[in-house]
């Protein structure tokens, strides 16, 4: 059986839907992991890299 | 300065390196003028473009200035050199300081501007010259495709290598966008601009018919979300808390706002092709998947306002806050709409009416040229260490900007919702209440002219914004302070701090999302990992669309175009004439009553490229072939006017002036045969075919009482073409009898690859 035989009866029309359940799954996961609580005080952080130009929030070697 | 390394000693005893360096603001500088240059001349051309619509004396009887040349133009201009420009600016600005590093290469960032403004020069020349592939955002021709993907890499290594050399550890999510942006546009561009050369300047689309619909709209319409939404969602996360002073609203929605526009997106094109002969399941999908970006696209643009939380009353006397907030408010209706429009009974309405051209222009308008505005205002006092020239210039050029988009979007929404209605109008006997197409053309001048007064208005706030740049560049000091920046070098290994050990065991590290917390410090894994989801998704669609059998029926009786018939279609290409004329039909019964028997897949199998086009302002032309005399065709080509008397076609009586270029069809047919066009002995006696065909043409148009001796000239190719159009399908005869005439023999009509 060739690719094209195997697409060609693969019944394609639920398509839209598994991708939407796919979706969905994706939507719930990431939406639980960035508003838990335990993550919190790191977005915090993040989120106040634009404001300084010149000095990094989180350099990657610490002067202390 | 480009970067050095100075010994520190810290209060608690050892010794770290420390990076002196400084931002490059002269790259930020060009491409901030490159912005404005290229915007201004940009939305010069769509003006002019309206008043082509308004009155066709716009034309001016030049070939070179036509709508279906300019129209091309227009979009090109404001899309890839005004608002890409805009992004560079914006993007080589705020990477430098969220990166705390300077561009990788000053050289790659010099060769990344001069090309990208060489590339669009060249489009400003080919376009008008008639020089076009004839898909939408993707007109320019192989060549400058070429010269577009080397200058696209030269930015990617750019900007990657600036990641890899940063001194903030982790990524901010503008940056994912940044990232985003680059790898699609670039996927999008190679393959959607598959082709094989024909001369100089002349291709043909590898894809065909329905693949090549298909791919030309999963281009289109992520060319909308990975050029102008993406990149200035970037933009957005960086200057919004910037001119807010104080950070984004949620970091944690722009993180779901992020993945969810990237995997939902690239799935979305086929929402442009919905009742064309694209399959069922292809544009249920795009439906589907439209329909669900209204959750991450709303929650971008309630975390852009909301970040004014506690400052809406800087926004009264803040004209960047002002651009900004209704640049956010624009993106929110444009990403409103666009679901609703994706819908498909909606859509049925709205399908090649000017609802489209409202939709795009408040997005591009409100939400990219707003965005831009702001930025620009934004930057102009620390680009040129000076003070804004007028803060009351760029208030009064926020008002006229909106009002202009207000004139604009009422006036076209108004054009397309009665276009819309008066196609699919019926009488009390059941027929078309307006079945001459020109009523319903006629009926849309008023909204035309208002649209040109709001475009006029749009324009005349640019040049406002144009003054205030050059009058606070003149105030600029006679050098430019160079600020040296310190920071901590890049660490080799990085070590967890102490409030946040790593979780142990793989489903510890899964559930916690540890994993995207290490890619976000690891850029090219990041990179890697978004080329990855952008490359799954799309091939998810394209393979099916490709490989299904019932996705394209063959229809025996369709044949390819005879060798003339192939010439006057690339005439068509050279003219635009796709840019107004669709030529497919819908099975709506509006659509088969007005122009006949709707359009089927396996009729379009050697339409490379496909040219079903997005919009009617004249017509659709799927069925036009037999409609009407050949003379009938000689003459509405000389002036439209003449046979109908509100038309707003331009004038092409060039057509019966130019010559045929005799040689250069020989070598369009044998591209087209090697693209699996079954193309028999017209691989070796295309041009003596195209004449015997000429020639007939001619003679009949002689007869009928035209003008004698025109069976060298252009119109009798392009009129062949049109007399070919959706004949096939009828199994008329006469259709393919130039062929078979020439040559004695039948052609083969083989499976199409």
């Amino acid at each position: 059986m060739s690719l094209t035989d195997f697409m060609s009866n693969a019944g394609l029309a639920i398509y839209a839907e598994v991708g939407m359940v796919l979706f969905f799954i994706a939507f719930v996961a990431i939406a639980w992991w960035v508003f838990r609580p335990a993550s919190r005080k790191r977005w915090v952080n993040d989120a106040k890299m634009p404001l300084d130009d010149t000095h990094p929030q989180k350099p990657r070697q610490h002067e202390d | 300065m480009t970067g050095s390394a100075a010994g520190s000693l810290s209060a608690s005893g050892p010794r770290v390196v420390m990076d002196e360096f400084s931002y490059d603001d002269v790259i930020v500088r060009k491409f901030l003028v490159a912005t404005f240059v290229w915007g201004l001349i940009g939305m010069l051309v769509g003006v002019v473009i309206a008043l082509q619509l308004a009155n066709p004396a716009f034309n001016l009887g030049l070939p070179y200035g036509t709508f279906g040349r300019l129209r091309p133009l227009h979009t090109n201009a404001v899309i890839f050199a005004f608002a890409g420009n805009a992004f560079f600016c914006g993007c080589y600005y705020s990477s430098q300081r969220l990166l705390k590093a300077r561009m990788f290469s000053d050289g790659l960032s010099k060769i990344h501007f001069w090309g990208w403004q060489l590339i669009i020069v060249a489009a400003a020349i080919t376009l008008p010259l008639g020089f076009t592939q004839a898909k939408e955002y993707a007109e320019l021709e192989w060549p400058i495709d070429i010269a577009i993907t080397v200058i696209w890499v030269v930015f990617a290594i750019n900007f990657i290598g600036t990641m890899v050399k940063r001194r903030e550890r982790h990524l901010y999510v503008a940056i994912w966008f940044y990232v985003a942006s680059i790898i699609t546009v670039a996927i999008l561009h190679i393959f959607n601009n598959l082709s094989i050369p024909a001369g100089p300047f002349k291709s043909y689309s590898i894809y065909a018919g329905v693949q090549d619909a298909f791919m030309q709209w999963w281009y289109g319409h992520n060319a909308v979300a990975f050029f102008l939404t993406t990149p200035f969602l970037g933009l957005m996360y960086y200057f919004m808390p910037k001119a807010a002073e104080g950070p984004v609203y949620s970091y944690r929605l722009s993180i779901l706002h992020f993945w969810s526009l990237i995997f939902l997106y690239i799935w979305a094109g086929p929402h442009h092709l919905h009742y064309t002969a694209l399959p069922e399941w292809a544009s249920t999908v795009g439906m589907l998947f439209s329909v669900m970006l209204w959750a991450p696209s709303w929650g971008g643009m309630i975390n852009g306002l909301l970040t004014l939380r506690g400052s809406w009353h800087k926004v009264v006397d803040d004209p960047i806050l002002k651009f900004f907030v209704v640049g956010i408010t624009a993106y929110g209706m444009s990403t409103f709409e666009g679901p609703m429009l994706s819908i498909k009974s909606v859509n049925a309405l709205a399908h090649y009416t000017d609802w489209i051209i409202a939709h795009v222009h408040m997005g591009t308008l409100g939400w990219n040229g707003f965005i831009t505005f702001g930025m620009i205002y934004w930057l102009l006092p620390r680009l040129f260490q000076t003070q804004l020239h007028s803060k009351r210039l760029a208030e009064l050029h926020f008002w006229i900007a909106t009002f202009g988009i207000i004139l604009y979007v009422v006036a076209i929404y108004s054009a397309g919702i009665t276009q819309g209605l008066m196609w699919r109008a019926f009488d009390e006997t059941g027929r078309l209440s307006y079945p001459d197409f020109v009523e319903t053309v006629a009926r849309l001048m008023p909204m035309y002219w208002m649209r040109v007064v709001g475009g006029l208005l749009y324009f005349t706030g640019m040049l406002l914004f144009g003054w205030n740049i050059l009058m606070t560049w003149r105030k600029r000091p006679a050098v430019y302070d160079v600020p040296v920046i310190r920071a901590p070098a890049l660490a080799r290994r990085y070590e967890e701090p102490h409030e946040a050990a790593a979780p142990t065991g793989v489903f510890a590290r899964f559930t916690s999302m540890r994993f995207h917390r290490d890619w976000e410090r690891m850029p090219l894994v990041f990179t890697v990992l978004v080329f990855v989801a952008i490359a799954i998704a799309s091939l998810f669609e394209i393979i099916p669309t490709f490989l299904i059998k019932s996705n394209v029926p063959t229809i025996a009786s369709v044949k390819p175009y005879t060798p003339l018939e192939l010439y006057g279609r690339d005439i068509y290409i050279r003219e635009g004439c796709f840019n107004c004329h669709s030529q497919m039909i819908r099975p709506l019964r509006y659509e088969t009553e007005r122009y006949g028997e709707y359009s089927k897949p396996g009729e379009s199998v050697y339409d490379h490229p496909f040219l079903w086009g997005s919009r009617r302002i004249g017509p659709d032309l799927a069925r036009e072939g037999g409609k009407y005399p050949n003379l009938w065709h000689v003459r509405h080509f000389a002036n439209p006017r003449e046979i109908t008397a509100k038309s707003i076609m331009p004038s092409y009586p060039g057509f019966a002036a130019n010559n045929i270029d005799w040689p250069v069809i020989q070598k369009r047919v044998q591209v087209m045969a090697m693209l699996g066009v079954p193309y028999g002995n017209a691989i070796t006696q295309a041009e003596s075919m195209a004449k015997t065909q000429a020639a007939e043409v001619a003679d009949d148009i002689a007869k009928s009482g035209g003008p004698a001796g025109l069976q060298d000239k252009e119109i009798v190719a392009i009129v062949a073409y049109i007399q070919r159009l959706g004949r096939d399908i009828k199994g008329d005869t006469a259709a393919k009898a130039p062929v078979v005439a020439a040559s004695g023999l039948p052609i083969t009509t083989g499976g199409h690859k």
